[in-house]
């Protein structure tokens, strides 16, 4: 079954990698993606962000997401195709940054789960990091998720 | 003999300690505890993100008691942010 995690500093290709994550057999895919928002109603702050830095320690970090592709894979055997990508460099409101992609035969395999899984677990304990530049100046952008052993 | 480690920093690890990487020599038996100790001394500024930093050995996660073996990479950094 084909796997694909990458760190990649171009942009992110969704039709390539769905290609490549269909199987004779696939009829549904959820993709997930996520891109900078230039504005965040918050209070203390302006609204406005020009960009993200993404930064990855890159072996790591591949070798997590292939850690959430097998972890995917335990959860919901009917998944046949994962696409784990993130982008990473300077990113401008609109752009996507990372994607998720799961395939399966039909919609109701748990493909739906599957990708927002993989969105979770990559937050939580693949590492990168993002700092946001906006007419404040530059802050780094730090999660909260703690990993165990084994994690 | 002392062991050899390659540190890695990142994001606000990296901004502190003003490098992205060093080499550095340890005592065998070296815990992922002391390493944050003797770092705070060699890195002052590191102080501040030491109660939250997350370590990792050889690409994965490292915690206080763990010893580091000789020729580790040890990589410092802040919990992760991507997405």
């Amino acid at each position: 079954m084909p796997t694909i995690y990458r760190i990649t500093d171009e942009q992110i290709d969704l039709n390539a990698l769905l290609a490549q994550i269909t199987l004779p057999g696939t009829g549904a895919a959820a993709i997930f993606t996520g891109m900078v928002r230039g504005r965040t109603e918050r209070s203390g702050l302006p609204p406005e962000t020009d960009y993200l830095e993404y930064e990855a320690y890159t072996p790591m970090a591949e070798a997590k997401m292939q850690q959430v592709a097998e972890e995917i894979r335990e959860k919901w055997p009917a998944v046949e195709g994962i696409a784990i990508v993130q982008r990473v460099g300077r990113l401008y409101p609109g752009t996507p940054t990372v994607l998720i992609a799961c395939t399966a035969a039909h919609r109701d395999t748990g493909v739906f789960e599957a990708a927002r899984y993989g969105i979770d677990r990559l937050k939580q304990i693949v590492p990168i990091w993002k700092k946001e530049v906006g007419p404040a100046g530059e802050e780094w952008v730090e999660g909260d998720y703690r990993p165990q052993a084994g994690e | 003999m002392m062991n050899k480690i390659t540190l890695l920093f990142f994001a606000t690890l990296k901004d502190y300690a003003g490098t992205r990487q060093t080499e550095m020599e340890i005592e065998p038996g070296t815990k992922v505890a002391d390493l944050k100790n003797r770092l705070m001394k060699k890195f002052p500024k590191l102080e501040p993100a030491l109660g939250t930093v997350l370590v990792s050995v050889n690409k994965e996660f490292a915690f206080d008691h763990e010893e580091i073996p000789e020729g580790a990479e040890v990589a410092l950094f802040p919990p992760v942010s991507g997405g």
